[in-house]
């Protein structure tokens, strides 16, 4: 009851601040620039190229799973900055301005709180990038050729759990600090981080979330779910349900 | 260069561009409705219409004042 | 039974120490000022209260059969300067807070829109918060204490930063709500605790100076206040009057002595025997019983 009191109210807030508008959008744009102007990029070469008379430039058309790579790939660096951009005020921004004090001063748990605040962004966030999944598969295939609807799906699948993962973070790093864009900045230093051991101790990380966009490749390119992606979403998942209580845990012994 | 306009596909830039022009006139509803901004209104209104897809965005993460 | 027992109540902030040893109880049904000059701890002492900060050392107590639940199921809490979600309407701001303490969509709705017409904000009830005046602000901020029908309504400093109108409404708004909670609120103003308060806290540098009833108070520091007018001032009545030992204080202001003495009876015997030995030429003597501010000076500045 409590949850969706303060579920509800976030969802409120992202749909007259725009989010549920924009953020879809932003999702779309990226996830269908790249399949675009890699599709048209010969063509507008060979036109305003200056190139001498019969010569042409063939650039070879990447296969449709690699076109579909691409988006995520532009999700896990614009997308992350974005998510990371939108939740980096989510509690830090209530407790700076002070609008905690009349919402705290009830009877809320901090479990309610925090969770009720994390799934509406959840929410938000994985409702954008499975839009922008789908318009960048519709595009790869009109314009690189067939991918079918399992590949999309695997890759939503597998990738959504990092998406989730980023927000958790961000979420977490809530709690730390007052100032939201000290917030963002040490959320974004901490997926930075993430994806350095990742690929230094790489053997040893197999199972790390960070390994995820591989995995999605592995899929799009097998069709075949292995153990260690499985592994790779336990760990996520088992990384975001540490960091929720770490995060209800730190804000209930926290002066507020 | 009439050829090469032409040659392109609309089909597949209509959205594109249908989804742009939605995304800047929400950003302009929003800064005409919105009592302050990060920075001057006016400059916020040259932003979002000039600047492409990066204006409305960064209108709506730097230039709303929550 | 007391409302709440606060005992040995101490709070540091890094090392410093802000609010010492505060010992006190409140009788429910009473209306009660935290009364000291600024940085005397009072919003650190009322933050301990609504569980926003957590004491160093000692306790707060509520009445027992509250022990088992949340308490701030039965508090409503006022910060000095409350900030709203200003993209919501005053209602919604209310319904949103009203449903956080367990109150149905329904019966929030309706109490939303009574509070709104109590303290004046029924025709903008659906305006944006955002568009509101620092006055209304201030009243919505006292609607959604009330809200959930407190036991307890702590509001700190909630007259300080309005004009002499606002402080009025508010006032009176307070003077209301003593039928249906028990109000905690903090100022630095005197006038203000005298107004509408039964009993006084008054915190000075963190520490309980003073804690009690008006009456007993002003019984307790029996200082009177007189008043001498003189047709002129006599060169030597300052050095007479300061050398008595029931004066305890001495202004003068032109023609006018004012003296505050802590035996009226004696004083004005005294007084009148020497303008009469003196043959000092008095046009008005006026014993005023001691009030609030005096009070509040003493203890404020011994």
């Amino acid at each position: 009851m409590q949850w969706s009191v303060i579920f509800k109210k976030e969802l409120l807030e992202n749909w007259r601040n725009f989010k549920w508008i924009w953020v879809p959008i932003v999702f779309i744009i990226f996830g269908i620039m790249d399949p675009i102007t890699t599709y048209y990029m010969p063509k507008i070469i060979n036109t305003v190229g200056g190139l001498p008379e019969g010569a042409e430039i063939t650039i070879p058309q990447p296969p449709p799973e690699q076109a579909l790579l691409m988006s995520i790939n532009e999700y896990g660096t614009i997308g992350v900055l974005i998510i990371v951009l939108i939740t980096m005020g989510l509690i830090a921004g209530e407790l700076k301005s002070g609008v905690s004090e009349l919402v705290l001063s009830r009877p809320v748990t901090y479990t309610n709180y925090i969770t009720a605040k994390w799934a509406s962004t959840v929410l938000l966030i994985l409702a954008s990038f499975i839009i922008g999944m789908f318009f960048s598969w519709y595009y790869v295939n009109l314009l690189f050729g067939d991918l079918s609807l399992s590949q999309l799906f695997g890759a939503i699948f597998i990738y959504g759990f990092w998406m989730i993962f980023v927000v958790t973070i961000t979420v977490f790093v809530n709690t730390l600090f007052k100032v939201p864009g000290l917030v963002g900045f040490v959320s974004i230093l901490i997926v930075i981080l993430i994806h350095m051991v990742t690929s230094i101790f790489g053997r040893f990380l197999a199972y790390s979330p960070a390994n995820l966009s591989s995995y999605v490749s592995a899929y799009v390119h097998t069709g075949e779910m292995t153990a260690d992606m499985w592994s790779s979403i336990f760990v996520a998942i088992v990384g975001i349900a540490l960091l929720l209580l770490l995060s209800i845990n730190i804000l209930k012994n926290r002066e507020i | 260069m009439l050829e090469a306009l032409m040659q392109i596909n609309w089909a597949l830039l209509a959205p594109l561009i249908v989804i742009q022009v939605i995304l800047m006139i929400v950003a302009i509803i929003d800064l005409v409705r919105i009592e302050k901004t990060n920075g001057p209104k006016w400059l916020w209104a040259i932003i979002i219409i000039f600047v492409n897809v990066l204006g409305p965005i960064l209108y709506f993460i730097l230039g709303r004042r929550q | 039974m007391a409302l709440i027992k606060v005992e040995q109540l101490s709070k540091s902030f890094d090392g410093k120490e802000v609010v010492k040893n505060l010992n006190f109880e409140l009788e429910p049904g009473k209306c009660v000022a935290l009364l000291g000059p600024n940085g005397a701890g009072k919003t650190t002492t009322l933050r301990m209260l609504a569980g926003f900060s957590k004491p160093t050392k000692g306790s707060i107590k509520f009445d027992q059969e509250t022990l088992s639940r949340d308490i701030r199921q039965y508090i409503g809490y006022l910060p000095q300067y409350p900030v709203f979600h200003n993209w919501m309407t005053g209602k919604e701001f209310l319904m949103y807070v009203g449903q956080l303490a367990h109150m149905s969509r329904k019966e929030a709705g309706e109490r939303a829109t009574e509070l709104l017409d109590r303290v004046g904000l029924g025709d903008v009830e659906k305006k944006r918060i955002g568009k509101y005046s620092g006055g209304m602000k201030q009243r919505l901020g006292i609607a959604q204490a009330m809200m959930h029908r407190p036991t307890l309504i702590m509001l700190d400093e909630p007259v300080s930063s309005l004009d002499p109108i606002g402080r009025r409404e508010v006032l009176n708004l307070l003077m209301e709500l003593k039928k249906e909670a028990t109000i905690l609120f903090s100022t630095h103003i005197l006038n203000d605790a005298e107004e509408v308060s039964d009993e006084i806290l008054l915190l000075k540098q963190g520490e309980l100076i003073e804690h009690g009833s008006l009456d007993k108070l002003s019984q307790m520091y029996q200082t009177a206040r007189l008043e001498l007018d003189f047709r002129s001032l006599p060169e030597d009545a300052q050095e007479i009057l300061r050398s008595l030992e029931v004066v305890e204080q001495l202004t003068v202001n032109r023609q006018t002595v004012i003296l505050l003495v802590n035996d009226a009876d004696l004083a004005r015997k005294e007084l009148l025997k020497i303008a009469a030995q003196k043959d000092w030429d008095i046009t008005r003597f006026e014993l005023v019983k001691s009030n609030l501010e005096d009070l509040f000076m003493k203890a404020v500045n011994r």
